[in-house]
């Protein structure tokens, strides 16, 4: 039970800012997934609340409290590092009851608890071994277990899941879940996996070169993004985003794109303004028979995903998604002319790269 | 033209044969070397072999010709140092006393120097680095009359602790800088993990990182220990008239104007000093090469 707060953390090294004024206020018990291209300093963050990394500037408050100077085992945290980083001269059973025996645990409960992750984690049979007689995977869940084992208040986990079978990780992900709900603790979870993210996460931050683009619910980060940025990463395929300049006739603002032009309702910027729009590839729909088409385009390739099919067509020499159901997708003209749901585009000032707020 | 393509394509046989002859070339030149470098131990080991006569009478190049270990027996036990007749046996304990501390406590040292050095954040951590490089660079002698200054202060000058502290005192630069590069190659993480875990300073490096230390510590035992052994000049000042170890005993030995000398005798003496270094080199050749991290991380 930790409530985490970051207030105007700042980590270079030499010349390279790797946080920038990060902000962040996590709250008790909640789920906090980071996102964020490789190199964007997710690491270092985590490595900052775990207390391993000293911050230049900024501090971390847990529960109110200021943490500078307590020692990483103060902070009652459980850590899986990107690395695993498994004592290699230490088996199995060792690498997890280390951290335990240090707290003076009576050896019955230390025992306990090992068996505990280890049936957990899938590793009983691995438990006399040492880490260089396993597999990426398996030394990955023996990670996950010396966390475990801690029952911290606070859990940081590096891409936990990142050498597993997508079998094992689907598992693993609802294991995971289970137990956050169960432990009551605070987790704070990096991950490149968007369905990891979207699912595990009561809210997510979105990272992208030492700065927080976002921190959101995983619904607030999908139908709203904030910037270009957010919007341009979560979704596979992302958002389309379609440049346009703001046109007002009669006084109605309206979406001029390269070619063709989009009523968007509740758009006020001012005349000439240059924004990006962006619609979701489900939220673009075949025009019926007769229907005034908001896109037009040649068909260029499909995909089919299973449940759907992605449909890729270019529209003023851009490529863009649609995503259709595929018994609609087998049936298409060459030229198709698609109608955007109005009420779920969304739109950034080109400039500042960040969401205009529309008046619905 | 047709010539020139021949020359470049050549039969796999011919490029064969080529190859053989390189590594014909290649092993001459070895074994010749070998040789050369082998020939003064070659020619020690036979001398120590001959008898008193036949030293005399031959050729330091010629073969013993009834080989026996008498100079063996005499230099171990029964040759003359000064006016002591005991041979050579009695300095090998001095030696081994001198030794076990001096390098228990410079390897030992020098691993937990190297130790907070790399893998703690140590305030000056380079400039300390930077002192032990010129510290391990300097010529020793330099340093001799201060020391013996120092230790006739402190009142171990000539005594076994006295010794024991100047090995230490001269080990520990060296040792230390090939125990921090070794440290510096461990991953981090695990440092930080044992941290998270709650484990201190000397926990860590008990229970994590001495573990993965086992070949650099045979590395720097054996530096150490060779070091220690063969020093003569160090013990002649340090050690005291009762701790004089093997090899200042055998310059005694050779260094003996009375009688004839034998030289069989100071080959043979010469040879069991040297043994101990040699017989670890040989010994623990395969801890040079073996990995320690396997297993640690990612990949
Ligand atoms: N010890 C270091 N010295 C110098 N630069 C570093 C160091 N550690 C990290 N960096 C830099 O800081 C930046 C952020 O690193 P970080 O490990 O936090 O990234 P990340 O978001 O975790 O990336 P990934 O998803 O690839 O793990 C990177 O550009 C990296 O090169
Ligand atoms: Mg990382």
């Amino acid at each position: 039970m930790t409530q985490i707060t970051i207030r105007n953390a700042e980590r270079s090294y030499g010349a390279l800012k790797v946080l920038r004024d990060v902000s962040l206020d996590i709250a008790d018990q909640e789920f906090a997934v980071l996102l964020g291209p490789s190199g964007c300093g997710k690491s270092t963050l985590l490595s900052a609340i775990a207390g391993l990394d000293d911050l230049q500037s900024g501090e971390i408050l847990f529960d109110g409290q200021n943490v500078a100077g307590v020692e990483p085992a103060d902070r009652d945290i459980g850590m899986v590092f990107q690395s695993y980083a498994l004592y290699p001269s230490m088996r199995v059973r060792d690498n997890l009851s280390f951290g335990l025996e240090t707290q003076k645990l009576p050896k019955a409960d230390i025992r306990k608890r090992v068996e505990w992750a280890a049936d957990l984690l899938q590793i009983t049979p691995l438990l006399d071994r040492k880490p260089s007689a396993l597999s990426g995977g398996q030394r990955q869940r023996v990670a996950i277990g010396r966390a475990l084992v801690r029952e911290a208040s606070l859990f940081l986990f590096d891409e936990p899941l990142s050498n597993l079978d997508a079998k094992l990780r689907t598992e693993m992900r609802v294991e995971i879940k289970a137990l956050h709900q169960r432990l009551g603790a605070t987790f704070i979870y990096v991950t490149h996996d968007q369905v990891e993210a979207m699912t595990l996460a009561t809210r997510i931050a979105v990272i992208n070169g030492g700065v927080i683009e976002q921190f959101a619910t995983p619904e607030e980060i999908y139908n709203r993004p904030a910037s270009l940025f957010v919007a341009g990463f979560i979704g596979a395929p992302p958002m389309n985003l379609i440049p346009a300049v703001v046109r007002s006739d009669a006084g109605q603002a309206y979406a001029q794109l390269a070619d063709g032009a989009l009523t968007i309702p509740g758009l006020t910027a001012a005349d000439g303004t240059e924004i990006v729009v962006g619609i979701r590839p489900e939220d673009l729909a075949l025009c019926e028979e007769g229907e005034a088409a908001d896109l037009t385009g040649k068909v260029v390739v499909a995909e089919l995903l299973g449940a759907d099919t992605l449909v890729w067509i270019e529209v003023a020499g851009q490529r863009i998604a649609v995503r259709l159901a595929p018994e609609d997708a087998d049936r298409l003209d060459p030229v198709v002319r698609l109608r955007a749901t109005a009420d779920r585009i969304s739109v950034f000032d080109a400039a500042s790269t960040k969401r205009l707020e529309l008046t619905r | 033209m047709t010539a020139a393509r021949s020359a470049r394509y050549r039969s796999p046989r011919h490029r064969q044969s080529i190859v053989r002859a390189q590594h014909f070339g290649l092993y001459l030149f070895l074994f010749t070397a070998a040789l050369f470098f082998s020939i003064p131990l070659l020619i020690m080991i036979s001398t120590s072999l001959k008898t008193a006569a036949e030293v005399r009478a031959g050729s330091v190049f010629a073969l013993p010709v009834e080989p026996g270990f008498a100079a063996w027996t005499r230099a171990w036990g029964e040759a003359c140092i000064g006016r002591t007749c005991e041979g050579i046996s009695a300095g090998l304990w001095n030696s081994v006393i001198i030794l076990i501390p001096s390098t228990v406590l410079s390897v030992g040292l020098a691993a937990l120097n190297g130790y907070a050095l790399s893998l703690w954040n140590v305030p000056r951590a380079g400039a300390i680095l930077a002192a032990l490089l010129l510290g391990a660079f300097i010529p020793y002698q330099v340093m001799i009359y201060p020391l013996v200054r120092m230790a006739s202060t402190v009142g171990i000058y000539g005594s076994l602790p006295g010794i024991v502290a100047v090995h230490v005192i001269f080990g520990i630069p060296v040792l230390t800088l090939i125990f921090c590069n070794f440290y510096k190659g461990l991953p981090p993480e695990l440092i930080k993990a044992a941290r998270v875990d709650g484990a201190g300073f000397f926990r860590i490096f008990r229970r994590i990182v001495l573990p993965m230390s086992g070949n650099i510590i045979i590395v720097a035992l054996i530096l150490s220990v060779t070091g220690v052994w063969n020093d003569y000049l160090l013990s002649l000042i340090f050690a005291g008239r009762d701790n004089l170890p093997m090899t200042v005993q055998l310059a005694s030995l050779v260094g003996t104007r009375i009688g004839v000398p034998e030289y069989n005798v100071n080959m043979a003496a010469t040879l069991i000093t040297a043994l101990p270094p040699l017989l670890l080199y040989l010994l623990s050749g395969k801890y040079f090469v073996r990995g320690v991290t396997a297993g640690a991380i990612k990949g």
